[in-house]
């Protein structure tokens, strides 16, 4: 029931979302703006969309259907919850572009970060604001496992696979083992690789952006002026002066790496959140990470930013550069939820205190732009072309 | 997209190239036997050869190089060498440790290199006899 409903949201999030985000095109008094071979370049390296979705072979029911299936049934199942009251969906809702549009989530307890869209997660080198998981699939435990989150524990993911002849079929069909035969901590994995097979189709659409970048690309004039003004006043001060590419470049709008950018890490007073520094510790400690015995792919071959990965002191404070794709649907934003909106995060940008930041000496990216009213406007603008509908398969 | 445009710190056009070679080959020192798909990359006090793997490199992607190290101030041999990079714009270097391995005289691997940001990076090649380090540098510009 809770899963029709979210999907009959997807597919009301598709309808609204489609066009309903563009600005007025260009009036035709309006001379579009001339873009230098060094803008054009840029961004024509923002496509082109969508890319391909290759499956993920340290999880060998990526792409599989079966486990699409049961990873889409488990990511809508509340009974995976301690309380039986919560699932993958409470934080990660369909209607609201797979976030939950809160600063940060509420699970059993309120929980210091603000919910990460899910869409086009194939892409990603690491999961979450701090990386603290090299895979989909072993990021997919930690909410399950958390004590604010979803509160479960192995024995119980085995005992709701085992005891619900639904899920039990569905689950032997995929892994061709019983739940009840294998370990608690096996079929915690298992599960986990099912939720990631299904997360893994949860993919965004084309945006009015690609289009403006297609038609470029081809020289169509007439296709590109379709494209609001503003928009494209915008997309000079995004790959240009505004540096916004350096970190957020690319087809998926983001380098997959960690920054700091001067948002304050304290998650309640006297407790610091630790972003990347934090993360690299749990990713090392962990027994789900891709050097770990779950990598289902004996030769390692996704598993070198794993192995080379290396903690630093600027990783203090420091949290995921998160796609830039529906960006326009996600409110609110930054690791911490304490933007409300595009507008807000600009000027953030425009007005940065560059003494909240831990970089390293030496010449910093990210510095105050001290943006006019009317490009910060221009580039929200742009930003606000970057959505598209999502879809996830049924 | 991922075209790069790259020159040499210590040999910054070919006329630099060339310039140092005449200097190397009036000291009477052997350049190095380069071999295919190699670049150079020499200074007056040393020189190396390197390859990267894949050869075209690309922001965010991960990759390996060969270093050949021909020429060294000491007799020494080479005992290692250290490759690393900075974005001297930024102030900042790579989030990874590249891993070497020596795989022959003077022959180093390296593995888990990766460039995360478009821009310049300043590629810094240490060769190390003993305790003396000498220092050849390269700068690599990506684009986005």
């Amino acid at each position: 029931m809770r899963a029709a409903t979210a999907i009959a949201g997807l597919a009301a999030l598709a309808i609204a979302s489609g066009g309903a985000l563009v600005g007025a095109p260009m009036a035709r008094d309006e001379p579009a703006p001339a873009f230098s071979d060094a803008e054009r370049a840029a961004i024509l390296a923002h496509g082109p969309w969508p890319p391909s979705f290759d499956r993920d072979p340290s999880n060998r029911v990526s792409g599989n259907a079966a486990a699409i299936a049961l990873g889409r049934q488990l990511f809508f199942d509340t009974r995976l919850s301690a309380d039986g009251k919560r699932s993958c969906a409470t934080c990660h809702d369909p209607a609201l572009a797979f976030s939950d549009g809160r600063e940060r989530s509420i699970g059993l307890a309120r929980v210091d970060r603000n919910a990460i869209a899910l869409a086009n997660l194939r892409l990603n080198r690491w999961f979450g604001w701090s990386g603290a998981a090299d895979s989909l699939w072993s990021h997919s435990i930690r909410p399950i496992l958390d004590d604010k989150e979803l509160g479960a524990t192995p024995q119980h993911a085995r005992d709701l696979a085992a005891a619900d002849a639904g899920l039990a079929a569905a689950y032997a069909s995929v892994f061709a083992t019983a739940a009840a035969d294998d370990q608690p901590e096996r079929v915690l994995v298992n599960i986990a690789k099912a939720l990631a097979a299904f997360q893994e189709t949860i993919v965004s659409g084309r945006t009015p952006f690609d289009d403006f970048r297609d038609a470029m690309e081809r020289g169509d004039r007439e296709a590109m002026a379709r494209y609001p003004v503003a928009a494209q006043r915008g997309l000079p001060i995004f790959v240009g002066k505004g540096q916004c590419s350096a970190c957020h470049f690319g087809p998926n709008f983001t380098n997959g790496e960690f920054d700091d950018v001067g948002v304050p890490y304290f998650a309640e007073p006297g407790r610091v959140d630790q972003g990347r520094h934090g993360g690299i510790a749990l990713l090392r400690a962990s027994p789900f990470g891709l050097l770990g015995p779950y990598n289902d792919d004996p030769a390692r071959t996704t598993a070198a930013p794993t192995r080379h990965v290396e903690p630093q002191h600027r990783n203090w404070g420091e949290f995921r550069v998160p796609s830039l794709r529906n960006v326009a649907l996600t409110a609110p934003y930054m690791h911490n939820g304490s933007l409300p909106t595009l507008e807000a995060v600009v000027r953030h940008y425009s007005e940065v205190d560059i003494e909240r930041l831990h970089g390293d000496d030496g010449a910093r990216l990210v510095r105050p732009l001290h943006l006019s009213p009317r490009e910060i406007a221009d580039l929200v603008s742009f930003l606000e072309t970057l959505s598209a509908p999502v879809s996830a398969t049924k | 997209m991922g075209v790069i445009k790259h020159w040499s710190r210590v040999c910054g056009s070919g006329v630099a190239l060339l310039l140092a070679i005449v200097i190397l080959g009036a000291d009477g020192a052997a350049a190095c036997e380069v071999p295919e798909g190699f670049a150079r990359l020499a200074s007056p006090q040393a020189e190396i050869a390197y390859r990267w793997e894949p050869a075209e490199l690309k922001v965010g992607r991960f990759f390996a190089a060969e270093v050949i190290a021909c020429r060294a101030p000491d007799a020494e041999p080479v005992r290692t060498v250290v490759l690393d990079a900075q974005m001297p714009a930024h102030g900042h270097g790579m989030n990874y440790r590249p891993a070497v391995a020596e795989t022959g005289p003077g022959r180093f691997r390296f593995t888990g290199l990766m460039l995360h940001m478009p821009g310049t990076w300043r590629l810094t090649f240490d060769l190390f006899q003993g305790d003396r380090r000498t220092r050849l540098t390269r700068d690599i510009t990506l684009k986005p």
